[in-house]
This record gives structure tokens, sequence and C-alpha cells, in this order.
């Protein structure tokens, strides 16, 4: 937190108001902060906890017998839908998804932000209009559009299969999803390059044409290499964005084995035979959780940094 | 034929003329620099002769080959940037090789070329860093090695010195032409400061609004300037510039400088340019540099046609070298340029000397010499 400056009153009351006025400020930002980590808490102990523990005890209370059953089960044994064999399958599902969509979104975004401010070309404005005006866009108007793309993408996977005996990955639900979110995701990855790149020096790319480098030369060995804020502020915002999304999950990939980790949480909490069993949902929903988590942890350094010279170059 | 030539070139934007037909040349080994005031094309020039703008007309020749179609690596140039324009993520040697990496040269070649190039400038020691840990003039050293060790045709400097301290920037002038004197490369140059043009140039272009205005040898540019702008432009501080009328004297001319509340003065013109003749009773405006207006004991002896007149002295600067005398004439400060330990007075009337053998005259109409 930064410091608060404010101006002092009176030279005898001066000490205590400010005083006052640090225990009020901080108070609020502790109270605030409990807020927001009271449902992790609560997820976290019941997750830990034992059925007998969480049907007759508090919620709020540690757990006197602490086990990772509840994780295992989630893992390995809980019963999506009508399959019992855990969340484990579904979590690769997400990952499959993720990687791809997050790598060839942000690539491209750059490769859109390397053109859009050293290679200038004749209505380059109105492209960055066009790419920005899809950030706008709502997901619910591009559902059915896009289910119908898909279905054709999917047809001529169909025709392939039949003419090459291979699909190339076309009608394939993981592909679809990566697919529909790199698509989704250009908009803000172009924005987010082609400012950082606005404020990178031309003379550098100058230096490289004359140095006798290709586009491309220039775009891998000068551009890509200096780019590591924005990078990892494009990664972190890419991967929650399509790890947390269910929307686009449930549309196109809502059933059967291709369901992403999003959809599987659903229906694991949904399922409801037998007894509910919270600390099982809780574990599931840590284990969901954990990547983006983990990007954050070990990116978010640069997260804030990121943000902050993108703010401050424009 | 010149080793570069530059023919009728013109660059447009739109409808709008940067560069409207520059015609320059320049021989093996020479040293053009490109100066003029913000905005006047010296840079536009520069990045069309290095390809990376465009022309719209003209041609530009290398060793008797045209060049202006060909992309910036195919030239056989090099560039030196105003930013010095480093490879942030790559070494000093990393920088200085980029080049001909990209030109598929071997790596013991390559560490060769960047031994020699390193032990020119004096950079072993820095070989290993990053630019973010060098200091402004070792970048700028970086920047040279650079730029040298391809050993191109042509190497073209835009404004190189101008992101340097004034110390530094006086220590890397002399260094470059230090360079340019051993390696004896084919240089162009672009500046703003017109000492930067006069101490390193064999040849200057001065440019403004896109044309040049003048193209020649320092010399005939500081002594002889074709026009009102060159004579202001060139030369620190600049050239008296008097408003002034052209009288008769028996057979010959004088020129008759006003004064505020005192006689006007008139100096007889024994070598006035034929041209003059035409402007008798008519106002011109009278060139002087302050060192060719001075006191008595410090003007050339050998001037053929020195005139000597009583002027109140207003102002009185001590420089160090020199101390400057700033009188008012025609209705404008003009600056004497005096030997560092006259004695002069502000407030008092001295007799200054002007030597008109180095005195220029303008038409006021056009602002062409009157020759």
């Amino acid at each position: 937190m930064s410091a608060v400056t404010l101006p002092a009153r009176q030279a005898g009351s001066g000490i205590s108001a400010k005083a006052v006025n640090r225990i009020v400020i901080y108070g609020l930002l502790a109270l605030f902060a409990l807020f927001y980590l009271m449902p992790l808490f609560v997820m976290l102990v019941t997750s830990f906890k034992t059925m007998d523990e969480i049907q007759n005890g508090n919620m709020l209370a540690l757990p006197q017998a602490p086990t990772i059953a509840p994780w295992f089960k989630a893992w390995g044994e809980t019963c999506v839908g009508l399959t019992c064999a855990g969340i484990k399958g579904y979590f690769w599902n997400s990952i499959k998804m993720v990687v791809p969509a997050v790598l060839i979104s942000t690539l491209l975004g750059a490769l859109n932000g390397y053109v859009l401010t050293k290679w200038r070309f004749r209505g380059h404005t109105l492209v960055f209009a066009m790419m920005l005006f899809a950030c706008f866009i709502p997901f619910q108007s591009v559902l059915l559009p896009m289910a119908t793309i898909l279905g054709s993408i999917g047809r001529f996977g169909a025709t392939l299969q039949n003419a090459t005996g291979f699909n190339f990955g076309l009608g394939n639900s993981t592909v679809n999803l990566v697919f529909v979110h790199v698509v989704y995701g250009l908009g803000f990855t172009t924005l987010f390059f082609r400012n950082y790149y606005e404020a990178f020096p031309t003379e550098l790319v100058k230096a490289a044409q004359v140095d006798g480098a290709s586009f491309f030369q220039i775009f891998r060995r000068i551009m890509l290499p200096n780019s590591m804020p924005i990078f990892v502020v494009t990664v972190i915002y890419q991967f929650t964005n399509i790890w947390n999304d269910f929307l686009f999950a449930s549309a196109y990939a809502g059933t059967g084995d291709v369901m992403p980790m999003t959809v599987a949480l659903n229906n694991v909490v949904n399922t409801s035979t037998g007894v509910v069993e919270y600390n099982v949902n809780m574990a599931a929903a840590m284990i969901a959780a954990l990547p983006t988590l983990i990007v954050y942890v070990v990116a978010g350094r640069y997260f804030v940094r990121g943000l902050m010279a993108g703010a401050v170059k424009g | 034929m010149a080793f570069l030539e530059i023919d009728g070139l013109k660059k447009r934007f739109g409808n709008v003329e940067i560069l409207k037909g520059i015609d320059v040349e320049l021989e093996k080994g020479g040293f053009l620099v490109l100066v003029g005031p913000s905005g006047c094309g010296k840079s536009t020039l520069l990045n069309t002769i290095a390809g990376l703008e465009n022309i719209t007309e003209g041609e530009i020749r290398v060793d008797g080959r045209a060049i202006n179609d060909l992309h910036p690596s195919k030239r056989d140039i090099a560039m030196v940037f105003q930013s010095y324009a480093l490879y942030p993520n790559m070494t000093v040697a990393g920088n200085i090789a980029f080049g001909m990496e990209m030109r598929g040269v071997p790596a013991d070649e390559r560490q060769k070329a960047i031994d020699k190039v390193a032990k020119t400038l004096q950079i072993g020691h820095l070989l290993n860093r990053k630019p973010s840990q060098l200091s402004g003039g070792q970048r700028q050293r970086v920047a040279m090695g650079r730029a040298l060790v391809r050993d191109p045709k042509l190497f073209l400097f835009d404004e190189p010195l101008s992101n340097l301290d004034a110390k530094l920037r006086v220590d890397m002038r002399i260094e470059i032409k230090r360079l340019h004197a051993t390696t004896g490369t084919t240089i162009v140059y672009v500046t703003h400061d017109q000492i930067e043009a006069m101490t390193l140039a064999t040849k200057i272009a001065v440019m403004r609004d896109g044309e040049v205005q003048q193209f020649g040898t320092p010399a005939e540019i500081y002594n002889n300037p074709t026009n009102v702008f060159v004579a202001d432009f060139m030369g620190s501080p600049a050239m008296n510039l008097i408003p002034a009328k052209i009288g008769a004297n028996g057979s010959g001319l004088s020129v008759v400088l006003d004064r505020e509340a005192r006689q006007p003065i008139t100096l007889s013109l024994p070598g006035a340019p034929a041209g003059l003749a035409a402007f008798k009773d008519k106002p011109v405006i009278f060139g002087v540099r302050p060192e060719a207006l001075t006191d008595p004991e410090g003007a050339e002896r050998n001037g053929s046609a020195i005139a000597t007149a009583d002027c109140h002295i207003e102002v009185v600067e001590p420089a160090g070298s020199d101390t400057f005398a700033v009188t008012n004439l025609g209705g404008k400060g003009v600056v004497a340029r005096l030997r560092a330990d006259a004695r002069i007075q502000p407030g008092t009337v001295t007799p200054l000397a002007f030597n008109l053998t180095k005195a220029v005259f303008f038409d006021p109409a056009t602002e062409k010499r009157i020759l």
C-alpha cells in the first residue's frame, strides 16, 4: 500500500488526528480484505474436513482431523454426470485448450501490434479501431453465429476425413474452443501489444532493417525479446479469461468427455445422487482455481509492473 | 564522376513536398554534412539515402550504381542513429555482430571483426555488457562500432552527438574526425549544429524547407554565403546583417549606416562587387561577421580595406577567449569581436575597425547575395 499523506491540521491535535486516520484507513482495508478472503478460507477448510465434521460443526472452524481424502476423491473418483472417474480428465481438457489458445492469441496479438505500429499501411487506424471494437462485442451475441460456423467447420472436417482419412482436428471440440478463444481474444491481445509497441523506439526497427534483418527476424530477435512485461500481462489476462470461461465451454463442449474444467465442476456440484459431498466439491473447486492462482503468484509481479508501464507510456 | 550522386531528388507525402529537388554529390572519402534548422528535410534526405523512406522522383547513385529502389540491407550502407538504437536485449558484441549474423557470416569471422572494431574504438572491456549498463559516450562508441564493423561503402550519421553533454560532444566530434581521417570512409552526416558542420565537413549542404540553399566547402559557405539565410545560420555569434544604403563616394561607392541620434557612418568601398552599382541610393543588407568588426589594434594588418568609425558601445560580454561588444547600427544590435584584453567600457564611444574585404551585401527584396 502506498502511504497516504494527509495535511496536518493543528499543531496540538495533529498527531492524534493522523493516527485516527490511519486506524480508519487500515481498519477498512482489513475489513475488505477479510470480506474477500472469507469464501476462500471456508472453501479451503471445508475441503480438508470429513463429512461428519461438516454436518455437525461450524463452517468457519478449522478442521479437527485434517484429511486430504476429499482432494483425492475429487481428482480421481467423484462423479461428473454419470461417469465417476473424478475431474482429472477434464482438468487436462482445460489445459489442452488453454495452453494453445493463450499462446496462439498472444503471438498473433504481438504480430498485429508489430504491424500496426512499425509497418503502417493505408487504413491502419481503421483496422485497429475494428479490432478494438471486437473487445466490446458481448459474448452472447456471437454464440449462435459461431455455432453455425463451427458446424460448417465440422462438416468440412468430416469431408476431409472421408477423402483423406484424417480430419486435421476440424470438428474436434477442443480445437473448436481454441479457435473461439483465439478469435475472441485477438482484440484484447492486439490492443495490449499495439499500445506497448507504440512506445517502442522505431529507430531499433530501422537499425535492424539496415542490418539486413527480415520482417520476421526483426519480430523474433528485436521485438519479442523486449516485450516481456506486456507478454506476461497478456498471458495472465488470456489464461485467466479462457480458463474461467463457462459460456463458450458449455455451449460448444458441454457434454461428454470433452468438457473443460469449468463445465465439469458445475456438473460435479449439480450431480444429485445421495448426500452432497461439500468437502469434495470444495476440493474440486480449489483444483479448478489453482492454475490461475499459480499463474498470478508466479507472474503477478510482472502483471502489476506491466500494467503500470502501459499506463504511463499510453 | 562523384562517389555519391543525388540527382533531382523529390519526396512527397500526399500533396506536401518535403524535398523539392535535391542535387548533391560527394567524392570518395568525403564528409558531407547536411545542416539546417529542424523541419528542413535533412533527416528525411538521409533516410532516403538509407532506403528507410521511398523517394518520389530522382535518383541516388553510389559508386555509379543506382540504389534508390534497393532494400536498405542491399545498399551497402551503415547508419548511426540519433538515439543510438542499440538492441537492448543483446550484449555489445551481439549488437556489433547482428548485421553480420543476418548476412550469414561464420561465427569465427564475426569474432575477428568484433575484436578489430573493439580495438579501434577502445570498447574491448565492454563487449559482454548490455546497452543499459553503458554511459552515453560508450553507447555512442558501440553505435559507431556497429556501423564500422560492416566496412560499408557509405556511412550515414543522424545527429549522433545531440544526446551527449557539451564536453563529451566536443570529444566525440574530434574522435569522429580522427576516425574519418584514419579509415578514409565516405560519410553523410546530419546535424543542426553549425559548429559540427564547419569542423567535420569537406562539403556542406545548408538546407531549408526541403531545398539546398547552398552547397560547398566549409570555407565557401562561411565566407561567401549565397543568401541571407545561409549567412545568418552559419557562424557563432551570427553574422551582423545591418540595413544600410549605398551612396556615391567620388567615382567609387560607399555604404551608409544609420545610427540613433548621431551622424550616419559612411564607409567607402574600394573593392565593391560589380552588382552593387545598380543599388546606388537604394537599401541593401550589409553583412559583416563579428570577427571582421574589431578594435583597430586587433584588426588584420594586411587587410586592404580597413575602415574605422567611432561607435557607441552598449553592452560588453567578456567570453574569456574573446570580448564581444554590442553597438547599434541601422537600428539593429551589432556584435563586434575584440581581443580578450581589449579595454572597453559600456556606454563609451570607441573606434571600431570594419574589415570591408570580408563584408558581403544582400538584396533586401530577394535576400540573395549581390555579386
